[in-house]
């Protein structure tokens, strides 16, 4: 349980204030998130944790500007991403972000190389060995560097997890964000995973993510708790 | 209160609107395309009109100018079985067309006011008068001539003739769609003065019964024969069947073109059908598990997909019957007014009407049969575990598709893309290779109908022919001043006669033993010197003909001609089609001892000093001009102009059929994009990832471009054994309807051409389902199920 004995240093790389996010279904408005004011230091390690359809995974779209919010400013490492327009937000995430998923989301059809290679080939950063080579690297780094050629078919939940996050450290980002990156597999791999994150953390990244898993979540610098749409503790 | 199941089979077609649609209007486009089988039945009525109220002759015969008393025309009309005769008269003329001599026929009645037979309807204006004429509505229609009532037409050796009004006439009609003669009436009074000729060259004539008509043509015969100055008919008596009229066999043929299409267009529609259901029994493989789940027996599942298909079936049946109806109706009213320049009314034929609902509501329920069987015996397990598109890469196509590194990564992925849904994406690839096959075939008709057009008229070696059919025929006299005209090489007599061979129609050339024409033989001989001297009867015929009648080298054959029954033995085998391949060659000398004709023929083959066409065209009115003065009723036909009008008028047919093909392309293309729609549907979740990890609108453009492009090229490829395969069905198949033996073009510009069509198309119809795979926001696209 070393993972949270880093603490954060800096000014903050995540601010959101006043936000609110209405999602339109159908005939009706549901509000997932309701006025939300938080702040995150760079280098922090941050569980978001609430019950189901609390606003977690909105809170982590908004951060990653995968969604934009109704009202409020969602301010990433001094990037006002709700003034953003959808392309500038492909490019920016492609840069800054990388996102760990509960199920894995690899392209079947590319191996673990080309899969882990993908953002920089879409940033267009570096020559196609240096991506490459950085690629191999991350591959290498999650514990992989003899699977480079498998096909997501052709690995186990676990090794799929860890080439999602030699995928999400293609950029090398300041911001890693988790939307249940343990969720889908079992204890042990969970346990795996889950250091490998608190290894990113210790290097200088920050980790974001959400989990139901109370454990994991203790094992976080810092826990948010949001209920209903609002942030009720952290 | 609709049931749970019934309710599920509508959803699945509204919760996916854009796949329900393209579906629906693929299959709307097919039963469409089989209202093109009502095209003839819908002309076929306007025409039975026609033939009724223009009083269409059962029978024609025509002989040489022959004078007929009112009493005489009485006596005919009082034979046995005859209900009405009405005389006429025909003569060449020209006509100035600004400057041009364009050729004309004047049709001479001999009262506009009692008209029983084969009648000159009037359409506006009056009647004509004393140097006045009729001028046919085909003219204008046509675009020989577009002289109106009121205006002068300009005769050559007539002067001017007022224009009386326009004339509708459905023999008359006939000669200016097929000869692009412009057609004129008169009197035959005026015809008399206008070339001379006096009495009548045909009689048309109403039967009480149809059956009886040889019988009844040879009483004609017989009292003409009392007739001074009759000296039999001229050509074969022309019977008109029950319910016939001039085009009728041409429109059949054509629709039995045209069902080729239909045919396609339903195979396309087919295995689209099938693509959809197969998609959407695949897409639902958790929902399929779900319904076992909870206790649904296979056969209730089967039911719940089968009424979807159904229903697939009733929307798509609906609109296409409507647009069907329209489409016909069009077509229709098109070709009525093109060829025979009538007004189709609007109508229904009920049995396509039937065909089509039946078409329209049974297709998708066959089409998705295997993808419903496919679908239901999916273990239960697995079908809960569905995990959608999340699998795949692996096959042996695959791990070839993952060669190609050398492409930029999205094109990479696109490609990959292409083998993830193998048995949809040959499915799309087969509905563009229909679509290729059909273009190709069409385009290689095209070449194949100009090259035998070409090596048709390759044959003959004459610049121009000269024809009479007046009372004089051509003799010394027309031959010194043929010969002496200004930029004649040479001229060489024939006699041309029709014939009936084993109840084919056929043709008699009468030509000397070395013509101005190339005949190709496949088998056996020309006739030699020996034979022309001695009149034998011996004929070299042209191989279509012989395999319509089935007659081979060596045979004695009996020929029907106008002089009566004789017999001929086979020596040769040409592979020239003059006449559609219905010519027997004979030696002339033969010809006059069968027709009993010892002098004087009706054609003359002419060959200029150069092939320069001006030369030719004045050496035509040169001799056209000394002719007439002498007399003669003169004819010209110029090889170059026969020629281009031939190939001008295969080009007009195969455009025709192309543009109705179309169709075929247009329903290919609605395919493409259902293809790839279906797959940005399915893949949303999968663009929403892309788009979080950094990808571009341009990316997931590309990647989307690359896969639609790529099923393209492949239905290209598949197209070309297709269409070669597609071009030697029509080739035989236009051999088997209309006796014309086309060659198997197939030329390597027109797979380019069909290449760059292919790609141009994909691309446009990728347009918009691109449009809306970028335009996801990934929050959207990671929340779509």
């Amino acid at each position: 349980m070393s993972g949270s004995s880093r603490r954060a240093t800096g000014a903050p790389l995540i601010e959101l204030s006043g936000v609110e996010k209405v999602y339109r279904m159908g005939k009706l408005d549901y509000r997932a998130l309701r006025g939300v004011d938080l702040s995150i230091a760079a280098g922090e390690m941050v569980a978001v944790v609430g019950p189901s359809g609390s606003g977690k995974t909105t809170i982590l779209n908004l951060i990653s500007g995968i969604d934009r919010p109704t009202a409020g400013t969602v301010t990433v490492d001094e990037k006002r991403l709700h003034e953003m327009s959808e392309e500038e937000l492909a490019v920016w995430r492609g840069a800054n972000v990388g996102i760990v998923f509960q199920f894995f989301q690899l392209l079947p059809t590319l191996s673990a190389l080309e899969n882990a290679v993908l953002p920089l080939d879409f940033a267009r950063r570096g020559s196609k060995r240096e991506r490459f080579e950085r690629a191999r690297h991350n591959l290498q780094l999650v514990g992989l560097g003899d699977k480079l050629d498998h096909l997501p078919a052709e690995l186990s939940g676990g090794e799929q997890q860890r080439v999602a996050i030699a995928r999400s450290l293609a950029a090398d980002p300041r911001l890693i964000v988790g939307d249940e990156p343990t969720g889908n597999l079992d204890s042990v791999t969970a346990d795996e995973m889950f250091e490998l994150l608190e290894q990113l953390n210790r290097e200088g990244k920050t980790i974001l993510f959400v989990t139901h898993d109370r454990e994991l979540a203790a094992r976080a610098q810092r826990v948010v708790t949001i209920r209903d749409g609002v942030v009720v503790a952290g | 209160m609709v049931s749970a199941s019934l309710r599920k089979s509508i959803t699945d077609l509204s919760r996916r609107r854009a796949r329900t649609g393209f579906t629906v209007a693929t299959l709307a486009l097919a039963v469409a395309s089989v209202s093109f089988l009502a095209i003839p039945t819908l002309i076929d009525r306007s025409m039975q009109e026609e033939v009724r109220a223009g009083k269409l002759a059962d029978a024609t015969v025509t002989m040489r100018p022959l004078p007929l008393s009112d009493e005489q025309l009485g006596v005919l009309e009082a034979l046995p079985n005859v209900v009405a005769i009405e005389p006429g008269i025909r003569v060449n003329a020209r006509v100035l067309v600004g400057e041009r001599r364009a050729a004309a026929l004047v049709i001479g009645v001999r009262d506009f006011a009692r008209q029983g037979v084969d009648v000159v309807r009037l359409e506006s204006g009056a009647y004509p008068g004393r140097g006045e004429v009729l001028t046919d509505v085909q003219n204008a229609n046509v675009g020989v001539y577009d002289g109106r009532a009121g205006d002068t037409a300009r005769v050559v050796g007539a002067g001017g003739l007022r224009i009386a009004g326009e004339g509708r006439n459905i023999p008359g009609g006939e000669e200016v769609q097929n000869e692009h003669l412009i057609v004129l009436y008169a009197t035959a009074d005026a015809i008399a003065a206008l070339s001379g000729e006096r009495g009548y060259d045909r009689l048309a004539i109403r039967l009480r019964d149809t059956s009886r008509a040889a019988e009844t043509v040879e009483r004609v015969r017989r009292y003409l024969d009392t007739v001074p100055g009759f000296a039999g008919f001229s050509r074969l008596p022309e019977f008109r069947a029950p319910g016939d009229w001039p085009g009728k066999a041409d429109t059949e043929m054509f629709a039995e073109f045209l069902s080729v299409i239909t045919l396609l267009a339903l195979l396309s529609a087919l295995v689209l059908i099938s693509n959809t259901m197969t998609t959407l029994v695949a897409e639902q493989t958790g929902e399929i598990g779900i319904m076992r789940a909870v206790g649904a027996r296979r056969r209730q599942i089967r039911i719940v997909y089968l009424r979807t298909a159904v229903l697939l079936g009733l929307l798509g049946a609906l609109v296409g019957v409507a647009l069907g109806i329209v489409l016909a109706n069009l077509l229709a009213s098109y070709f009525g007014s093109m060829y025979w320049a009538i007004d189709v009314g609007f109508d229904v034929d009920s049995t396509v009407l039937v065909a089509s609902v039946a078409v329209g509501v049974l297709a998708p329920v066959l089409a998705a049969l295997p993808a419903i069987r496919r679908g239901v015996r999916v273990d239960l397990r697995e079908a809960l575990e569905s995990t959608g598109s999340a699998v795949g890469g692996q096959h042996a196509g695959d791990r070839l598709l993952r060669r190609a590194r050398f492409l930029p990564r999205t094109m990479q992925i696109g490609l990959r893309g292409v083998g993830r849904r193998r048995r949809r994406n040959l499915a799309t690839a087969l509905i563009v290779a229909l679509a290729v096959a059909n273009l190709l075939a069409v385009l290689s008709l095209a070449a194949a109908a100009t090259e035998n057009s070409r090596t048709s008229w390759s044959n003959h070696l004459e610049d121009l022919r000269l024809w009479t059919s007046g009372r004089e025929r051509f003799d010394a006299r027309a031959l010194r001043t043929i010969e002496t005209t200004a930029g004649v090489a040479r001229a060489q007599p024939a006699l041309v006669s029709d014939a009936e061979l084993a109840g084919e129609e056929a043709s008699v050339w009468g030509v000397p033993r070395q013509p101005l024409f190339r005949y190709r033989l496949s088998d056996g001989r020309w006739f030699n010197a020996a034979e022309e001297r001695a009149q034998e009867r011996v004929a070299v015929i042209e191989r279509n003909l012989a395999q319509f009648t089935g007659v081979d080298l060596g045979d004695r054959v009996t020929l029907t001609t106008v002089a009566g029954p004789a017999q001929f033995r086979i020596i040769g085998m040409a592979t020239n089609q003059q006449e559609d391949g219905t010519v027997l060659y004979v030696p002339l000398t033969t010809l006059r001892s069968v027709l009993d004709q010892p002098t004087g023929v009706s054609t003359y083959w002419v060959k200029t000093t150069s092939p320069d066409e001006a030369l030719i065209d004045r050496t035509t009115t040169l001799l056209d001009d000394r002719l007439t003065a002498l007399g003669y009723d003169v004819a010209t036909e110029i090889s170059y102009v026969m020629e281009r009008d031939e190939i001008q008028e295969n080009r007009t047919l195969t455009t025709t059929i192309a543009v109705l093909g179309f169709l075929i392309v247009a329903m290919s293309m609605v395919g493409l994009a259902n293809a790839i729609t279906m797959s940005i549907i399915e893949r949303t979740r999968e663009i929403g990832i892309l788009r979080c990890i950094g990808a571009r609108a341009r990316d997931v453009r590309r990647i989307f471009e690359t896969e639609g492009v790529t099923l393209a090229l492949a239905g290209w490829l598949l197209g070309l054994p297709l269409g070669y395969a597609l071009t030697r069905m029509l080739v035989w198949l236009i051999w088997e309807i209309a006796g014309v033996r086309l060659p198997v073009v197939f030329p390597l510009w027109n797979l380019w051409i069909a290449l760059a069509g292919t790609l141009a198309l994909a691309l446009l119809v990728l347009l918009l389902p691109l449009r809306r795979a970028v335009r996801f926001r990934p929050g959207d696209a990671l929340r779509y199920a």
